[in-house]
């Protein structure tokens, strides 16, 4: 059963996706670090936003 | 979710051995104070969660699972204490069995353990949420707000949602100062390029005008557009380093680092006085630095939780939550300190792009001197510089800020005291230098500008990568905000919806139009209900406790529901029951029945009466109530069933304990009669203080079976019922024998058979006393369900008399004329 951080957190990656306002690469590992449940730390967070975005900055 | 089959318990507790058979269906347990129902809920949380919530809640420090779960005489023996559970996990289908000792909480047995048990029931142990006490009840209902929002965002685990937003809020803060430190960087490396090339914007236009005059003096072709692969000195270079020392550009790197100095003393000056008057706040006050110094420990030490175990002092807790919600109990504690340590941090950030400002500066006059061989002027920006470098990240934090107090007071950037001179003595060195050949100047100037663009190039690279970043992380943040914010409004006005339409149910009699309203404000949680359409007050402002204690259950049920919907299969109630006044608590068992078909309610109460009217409401049955009668320290609860009873007594007399046989009996009909007394309507003499004794309930009570009998025959024969008559003339006799048999109706004017005699009887002359009693008893059960007579309705003229299974059912109604 989904958990209401889960049901937010489903909808909060698709609200994302469709604003385009991030990377999809990064909307995917933020994806995968909130399908592992745990405990979210800001340092994982920062190094998951700065990962180079797709296109000529890379 | 799950249902319970059955439950085997050994040694935890206060409860020695114990077999629960609740075959998936609710489940009623009673017993007075101290006999051991909430071990049982404690047994049986333990088993599923591996916790017991009394244990491990607030006011229970120095209380663990591991040292005071088993029972108190087998502490020392942890592995025989234990819990064996068998479900139903209704999704699957699957009857499971699980086993979890005391010793190991953590490692459960399940048999079959195949993955998908295993997921499933890691699920059920993370709802510790499924029992409620009382103490849990009255934390929803007779809080302040903030505590309330607290318990309830507990209850939901909203405390992983706020984690998840801090997280995110962090993260877009770091960005952001790494932004701002970027943005700085590209402001210096910018200064320095327009400085170099003389020009007071730098749109491409300027750059090219600059750096054409000087190609054209090479007779280098002109560069016609400036792309990210323009090269300025394009055309000069071989593979050998070409000399980049520009006189004029020197000069000018010079003059501004000159002219910058007369600057320093004041600069950052206000953010430093700010950071030192708040450093002084911190050093008149010892406990807000205490809670400053705790508050920064604390926060790394709840990044590095990983386990049980405290990373901060190695103390092992009983599982990781308790741990996390211990500290964040102690970070919410500092709030005033947390304000303080944003300001500190905040005016530091600005602070150190400052010094990245001073430290742009640096690094061309430093080149310049190491040009001109002034190697100890050009150490001494060396040093500066990595002093400067040093300061920043130590502006960034609290603790680096307090041990940089002093300087903070002083002059903060550290100037060299050597500096002016030193500078003046270069600038001088420089100027006294022949001008260089147009041609040279050409090339050195091509050359200087190649390296500060390509180092502006790269600055603005950085900035537009955390630019990206922070953006993002802010995106993020914003979406994650108000997501959350949408989906809990969302969820409390579900959940307020439930709350009052379980609470009418409840009270339909008396407030058919009860409302309440949930307001979700900055960390608060205001509930407001109607009293008697007088309109909105705080629960315990008029209500009775009955109903704030009804309102703390309806409560539950409403966030369970909105929390687990279709899969609320199982939710144990440890006395909270018992406050739910008498005139309602048929209602309360038909909203269970009613609104939770699929949930299997574990519900304890110390009121026996209640425990029989949740049978009457057909909420339980005989086969899925358990009566406690009493606890001893040695066997654990005593329960107390119908035949046990019997057998209690039979073994006393069989060891010619007539005192013991005669107190049981007494105890029991005292319970039976209380309890038929109600059931059947019968009519002591009114006491005010329902204080009755047993002499005055059960003649009345057989007075008004023997009534209703009369009433049912003359219904059966009014209706032409005649094997109804019948039936009812059989057990109307089979009473009659028995009430002889017993003397019941002699006993107030023949003490010879009064029970206050009975423990001076002998075996033989009691045994006949005990068989009587119980054929009489079995006159007001069903032979089939076991459950007592009762007549319905409650209220008003009988209309029928019936059991709980309907093997019974005896119409009282006569036909209309």
């Amino acid at each position: 059963m989904a958990t209401l951080q889960q049901e937010i957190a489903e909808k909060f990656l698709a609200k994302l996706s469709e604003s385009k306002q991030v990377d999809a690469e990064i909307i995917d590992q933020l994806r995968t670090l909130f399908a592992e449940h745990k405990r979210l730390k800001a340092d994982d967070l920062v190094s998951i936003f700065s990962v180079p975005a797709g296109g000529d900055l890379k | 979710m799950i249902k319970l089959e059955h439950a085997h318990i050994e040694e935890v507790r206060g409860i020695r051995n114990l077999d629960l058979d609740f075959g998936r269906q609710t489940f009623a347990i009673s017993g007075p104070n101290g006999s051991g129902k909430s071990g049982v809920i404690d047994a049986i949380e333990f088993g599923l969660t591996g916790q017991i919530g009394r244990l491990t809640g607030r006011g229970t420090k120095g209380l663990s699972v591991s040292e005071h779960g088993p029972h108190v005489d087998k502490t020392k023996f942890p592995d025989a204490a234990f819990v064996q559970l068998r479900v139903l996990l209704t999704g699957m289908g699957k009857s499971v069995t699980i086993t979890r000792k005391l010793k190991s909480p953590a490692k459960p047995k399940i048999e079959p353990a195949d993955e998908d048990v295993k997921a499933a029931l890691a699920e059920i142990a993370d709802h510790p949420e499924i029992v409620l006490s009382r103490r849990e009840l009255l934390r929803f209902i007779l809080v302040e707000p903030t505590k309330r929002s607290e318990e309830i965002q507990a209850l939901l685990k909203l405390e992983e949602i706020g984690q998840t937003r801090s997280a995110l809020n962090t993260a877009q803060n770091k960005l952001q100062t790494a932004q701002r430190t970027a943005a700085a960087q590209v402001q210096s490396c910018r200064d320095a390029l327009q400085r170099h090339l003389q020009i007071s914007t730098l749109r491409s236009e300027d750059v090219l005008e600059a750096v054409n005059k000087r190609r054209e003096v090479r007779d280098l072709p002109e560069i016609p557009e400036l792309t990210p692969d323009t090269k300025l000195d394009a055309g000069l270079s071989g593979s050998a380093k070409l000399p980049d020392f520009n006189k004029q550009s020197a000069l000018q790197d010079l003059k501004a680092l000159s002219d910058a100095v007369s600057g320093f003393p004041d600069l950052g000056k206000t953010e430093a006085a700010r950071i030192v008057a708040d450093l002084a706040k911190l050093e008149a006050d010892p406990a807000l630095f205490a809670a400053l110094q705790r508050r920064s420990f604390i926060e790394k030490g709840l990044d590095l939780v990983e386990g049980p175990e405290c990373p901060l002092c190695d103390q092992q807790w009983e599982d990781e939550q308790h741990l996390r919600d211990h500290l964040k109990a102690k970070l919410a504690k500092s709030d005033e300190a947390g304000k303080l340590q944003q300001a500190l941090v905040s005016n530091g950030a600005a602070m150190a792009q400052k010094a990245i400002r001073v430290v742009g500066l640096l690094g061309p006059v430093q080149r310049v001197a190491e040009g001109q061989g002034e190697t100890g002027f050009a150490q001494l920006l060396t040093g500066w510089k990595a002093d400067l470098e040093g300061l920043k990240a130590k502006l960034t934090t609290v603790e680096g800020l307090a041990a940089l107090k002093d300087r903070l007071t002083a002059s903060w950037l550290g100037i060299p005291k050597a500096l002016p001179k030193n500078l003046q003595a270069l600038t001088d060195k420089v100027q006294a230098k022949p001008d260089q050949t147009a041609a040279l100047d050409a090339q050195t100037f091509l050359t200087t500008a190649q390296i500060r663009l390509a180092d502006y190039r790269e600055a603005a690279r950085k900035k537009k990568t955390v630019d990206v970043a922070w953006t993002s992380a802010k995106a993020a943040y914003d979406t994650y905000c108000s997501i959350m914010d949408s989906e809990l409004n969302t969820l409390y006005e579900k959940v307020e919806e439930g709350f009052t339409a379980f609470y009418r149910a409840i009270n339909e009699d008396d407030e058919a139009k009860f409302t309440a309203k949930l307001t979700p404000s900055e960390g608060r949680l205001d509930l407001d209900v109607n009293f008697y359409e007088r309109g909105l007050f705080p629960p315990g402002a008029y209500h009775s406790e009955g109903h704030q204690d009804g309102m703390g259950v309806c409560l539950y049920l409403a966030l369970m529901k909105r929390l687990f919907g279709d899969r609320f299969t199982l939710a144990l109630l440890d006395d909270v029951v018992m406050s739910v006044d008498a005139g309602h608590r048929y209602q309360f068992c038909k909203l269970l029945k009613t609104n939770f078909p699929d949930t299997q309610f574990i519900i304890t109460t110390h009121d026996r009466l209640w425990a029989e009217q949740m049978k009457s409401a057909g909420l339980v049955t005989a086969k899925t109530s358990l009566a406690l009668h009493s606890w001893t320290i040695d066997t654990g609860p005593l329960v107390e069933s119908n035949q046990e009873i019997w057998d209690e007594i039979g073994a006393a007399l069989a060891k010619g304990k007539v005192e013991v046989a005669a107190a049981a009996l007494r105890h029991h009909l005292e319970y039976a009669s209380r309890h038929l007394a109600d059931q059947l309507g019968a009519a002591p003499q009114f006491r005010a203080d329902g204080n009755y004794e047993l002499g005055e309930l059960l003649p009345s009570v057989l007075a008004r079976m023997k009534d209703l009998y009369s009433k049912a025959a003359q219904a059966a024969q009014s209706w032409g019922n005649k094997p109804e008559k019948e039936a009812v003339a059989n057990r109307k006799a089979a009473l009659s024998t028995s009430a002889g048999a017993s003397g019941v109706e002699q006993w107030v004017v023949n003490k010879a058979v009064h029970y206050n005699e009975w423990a001076n009887f002998g075996r033989k002359d009691f045994e006949p006393v005990v068989a009587a009693f119980k054929e009489l008893l079995g006159c007001f059960r069903c032979e089939t369900c076991e459950s007592w007579v009762y007549v319905t309705p409650r209220h008003g003229m009988p209309e029928s008399l019936r059991c709980a299974c309907n093997q019974i059912s005896l119409n009282l109604k006569l036909k209309p004329k």
